[in-house]
């Protein structure tokens, strides 16, 4: 029953796609095409939006039938059997629908739709625009191939005979065991499809050739919430990793973990750059190309981590929709890149850049070095690929490759933290840098002092501390200029929300150069009642405790730390799967955690040793705390702040009907010229003002 | 102090600090590393032959405990770092090296990078010395926008402003 209800589900929103999708599109080529437009445009507009708002119903359709079934354990469903099971808690028998690669399409779809209705919503006052016609036909396309996979190579509403002594084994052993599973991967994916709609909109004014700043300036608050549910998404699965998968990190440089961090870069590169765009009108076919880009990003690393290509630890290895999404792929690249070719005469920009002293240098410094770290991600998480290919070696590329390169770039990306935000437009002079640099660079040198005192040493992480308290400095003087200026409301808007993300940048580096740099890994053979010590800290093995439940036998020791409280790493044997995880204890402080692993038990003997991993890592909770800031940034950054809108209403109005002629045309008339004006003279009132107010 | 704030005097001040600070920490450090140090630095570099790309630290699979032991024991009997890897690459392949090779084929994930950073800053040099030039005075198609916009303003003027 459920299974039809879903497949039901699953071929209504593929079918509303590929309607909406084809009515949308001829009735829009019918219009370009005759001079006058189309006169059928609008009803043709009417319905596609009508097939368009069953995508989201047929979404959130289908993930409700799959939760039922899977509360329900109804194993006649092919998903339900591959991941429920009777003795799950609820919680984690919930977040089984994203725990294998069928499920998580779905999820997909249901937040693709959920985006969809957004834009719906959104723009209901554009809704017979042929940009907004556009994207919306993109949006069906991506929905299309989305519910197409579900349809067919990966449906998970099959009908399956269930045998009479079936147990279910549910999601993999580390999907049920920490609460954060059920909320990092829906914040990714929030993520990932959120960049849907700025790379439809690009597609939608490449195709209607209106090029100019209007798409941007309609997707700017999209592409900046996606973009901070990425972070998020990205930072809570690191902190899930640290939780769950007892090796004392949170990042491996794992395929599936580069697969995301690829369309960040790029989006993060995007984020800098459309503000030259905005601003100065340049830098058009870049931004449009990073905006394909980023979406290309997303469906390659779907491709990579979904079809078994490369094998990770937390792949769904799966090679039924591998030949799919690389068509897919190949179809989204080859159309962008197409269609930037088709547009690139139209594409040529009226600005110029005056100095390399100035804000935009520095954004296209930014997007040098974003485009360079993305593209040794995407390198090494492909090379071993193309090497076995071409000659057959094996390789492995892994962290100290992507160290290498990663922290010469990383440093120098704080540094321009550290100089850009105090940067004009147009021109800085060197008296003008220095003074507004100056208690920056007294912060760097406080910071690297009380830094070296407190024992740092190492080139790499006293450089990040310096550079930290530089960035820091300078992030902070723009957010006390702005509330200065505007009270508590300079604290929204872009620029100054942008101010609290760098902030959330900045900590997140120093915990992740302290973390790793002065890291302490031991290993110990302990008998009960023995005490070690490690970074000044005791750690005594008191004894073996157990507990059982139908899902699970635990093993943990009781392990206290300078004699107080008893943590207790186990180890968990799944006995569904007959599986056993180590599950690490953590006892984290703001200066340092300290993350206990029990590597191996006595099998018989409970007085036999233990092995016991202590790892002492400082300043690793700032990494949680920089991506919460980060969060915090985002949301300031989409609440509207007090900056002139970027296109100049118009002027108060005489009584215009009085005139008899229209005024109306004229003011737009100079509305057009004032804002082309304005793009060559680049400086508004209120970045006058800003430059004027420096310290 | 408001007075000194920026000035070259007052910037010399800051440099000199950073850089004695940064010189001090970097060069204090790493002689004294201990043994147990070494053997942590060393798990990081190598991968866990059966374990997808993790290293040998991140891995708690039984034969990254082995290699652990394996370069705990050697460690301790003062085994070289080159004598430690070319054992595991023996042993394991060059499958079991996290850092690949500058040698062969894996050259070139080196050097693709470097062209990379180096093209891009040189696209993006180009891009900001080419228009440094000459671009203070105003061009006659400036002088024309401005002309054009002064036009139309009176013409809202003329059309709008009967009531001002």
């Amino acid at each position: 029953m459920l299974s039809a209800f879903g497949t039901a589900f699953v071929l209504l929103g593929l079918m509303a796609s590929i309607a909406g999708m084809l009515i949308g599109s001829v009735a829009l080529v019918r219009d370009q095409r005759s001079p006058n437009g189309s006169a059928t445009l609008k009803p043709a507009m009417k319905s596609m939006r009508q097939f368009a708002s069953m995508v989201p119903a047929a979404g959130i359709g289908a993930f409700i039938v799959m939760e039922i079934a899977l509360f329900r354990r109804d194993y006649s469903v092919s998903f339900v059997q591959q991941v429920g099971s009777d003795s799950i808690p609820p919680i984690f028998n919930f977040a089984a629908l994203w725990s294998a690669l069928e499920g998580s399409l779905i999820l997909w779809a249901l937040t693709l739709g959920l985006y969809i209705a957004a834009v719906l919503w959104k723009f209901a006052d554009k809704k017979n625009d042929p940009l907004l016609g556009w994207a919306m036909v993109v949006l069906l396309g991506i929905s299309t191939f989305f519910f197409g996979l579900l349809a067919l190579p990966a449906n998970p509403f099959q009908r399956v005979s269930v045998a009479a002594d079936f147990v279910g084994r549910g999601p993999n052993p580390l999907l049920q065991d920490h609460v954060l599973v059920a909320f990092h991967p829906p914040m990714l994916y929030l993520g990932y499809v959120g960049f849907a709609v700025p790379f439809a909109f690009a597609i939608a004014a490449l195709i209607t050739g209106r090029l100019g700043e209007g798409w941007l300036v309609e997707t700017r608050r999209w592409t900046v919430i996606a973009w901070g549910f990425l972070t998020f998404g990205i930072v809570l699965g690191a902190w899930w990793s640290y939780e769950v998968l007892g090796w004392g990190g949170y990042w491996a440089w794992d395929p599936v973990e580069n697969a995301s961090l690829l369309p960040w870069l790029t989006g993060t590169a995007f984020l800098h750059s459309v503000m030259v765009q905005e601003r100065r009108g340049m830098l058009r076919v870049w931004n449009l190309s990073l905006v394909c880009a980023t979406f290309c990003l997303t469906i390659l690393g779907t491709f990579l981590t979904r079809s078994g290509v490369i094998d990770s630890v937390h792949a769904f290895a799966d090679g039924a929709v591998g030949p799919w999404l690389l068509t897919f792929f190949a179809i989204v690249t080859v159309g962008s890149v197409g269609l930037i070719g088709w547009r690139g005469d139209r594409l040529r920009s009226p600005g110029a850049i005056d100095s390399p002293l100035s804000r935009e240098a520095s954004f296209l410094a930014n997007n040098v070095l974003f485009g360079a770290m993305a593209f040794v991600v995407l390198l090494g998480t492909v090379f071993p690929l193309f090497a076995e290919a071409f000659d057959g070696s094996r390789l492995t590329i892994g962290r100290p490759y992507f160290d290498s390169l990663g922290r010469p770039i990383a440093i120098v990306t704080l540094f321009l933290m550290a100089v850009a935000p105090v940067l004009p437009w147009r021109k800085a002079s060197t008296e003008l840098l220095s003074t507004r640099l100056f208690w920056p660079a007294v912060a760097a040198v406080g910071v690297t002092a009380f830094a070296v005192l407190v024992g740092a040493r190492g080139f790499w992480p006293v450089m990040t501390f310096a550079l930290s308290g530089f960035a820091g400095g300078s992030a902070v003087r723009q957010v006390v200029l702005a509330t200065r200026r505007q009270g508590w409301r300079g604290f929204v808007g872009r620029t100054n929300g942008g101010m609290i993300v760098h902030l959330g940048v900045i900590i997140l580096a120093m915990g992740v150069a302290a973390s790793e740099s002065y890291k302490t890994d031991r290993i110990f053979t302990m008998s009960p009642g023995e005490t070690v010590f490690v970074e000044s800290h005791s750690f005594t093995y008191e004894g073996l405790g157990a507990d059982r439940t139908s899902r699970r036998d635990r093993t943990f020791a009781r392990v206290s730390i300078d004699g107080g409280q008893v943590y207790e790493p186990a180890r968990t044997r799944y006995t569904q799967q007959g599986m056993v995880v180590g599950t690490p204890s953590v006892k984290p402080g703001i200066t340092e955690d300290l993350y206990l692993v029990l590597d191996d038990i006595p099998q018989d003997d409970p007085q036999a040793p233990i092995r016991l991993r202590v790892i002492v890592r400082p300043l690793i909770t700032w990494i949680w705390a920089g991506g919460v800031l980060m969060g915090i940034g985002t949301l300031l950054a989409v609440v509207p702040g007090n900056r002139s809108p970027s296109i100049p209403t118009a002027q108060p109005a005489g009584d215009g009907a009085a005139s008899g002629s229209s005024p109306d045309r004229s003011r737009s008339a100079l509305s057009r010229a004032f804002t082309s004006l304005r793009r060559r003279l680049t400086r508004t009132p209120t970045e006058l003002h800003a430059s004027q107010g420096g310290l | 102090m408001s007075q000194f704030a920026g000035t070259r005097a007052s910037w010399a001040f800051v440099v000199v600090a950073l850089v004695g600070l940064i010189a001090f920490a970097s060069l204090g450090g790493d002689d004294d590393q201990s043994a147990g140090e070494r053997a942590e630095a060393l798990y990081d570099k190598f991968a866990c032959p059966t374990c997808d790309g993790q290293s040998v630290a991140e891995s708690n699979a039984a034969v990254a405990a082995t290699i652990r032991e394996f370069i705990r024991d050697e460690v301790a009997a003062g085994t070289s770092d080159t004598d430690i890897r070319n054992a595991l690459v023996q042993g394991y392949g060059t499958e079991v090296l996290l850092n690949p090779p500058a040698s062969g084929i894996a050259t070139l994930v080196w050097v693709l990078p470097v062209l990379a950073l180096v093209g891009g800053s040189a696209v993006v040099f180009n891009a900001v010395s080419r228009n440094n030039l000459g671009s203070a005075d105003p061009t006659a198609e400036d002088e024309a926008l401005v002309a054009e916009l002064l036009e139309s303003a009176s013409d809202e003027v003329d059309n709008t402003g009967s009531d001002g």
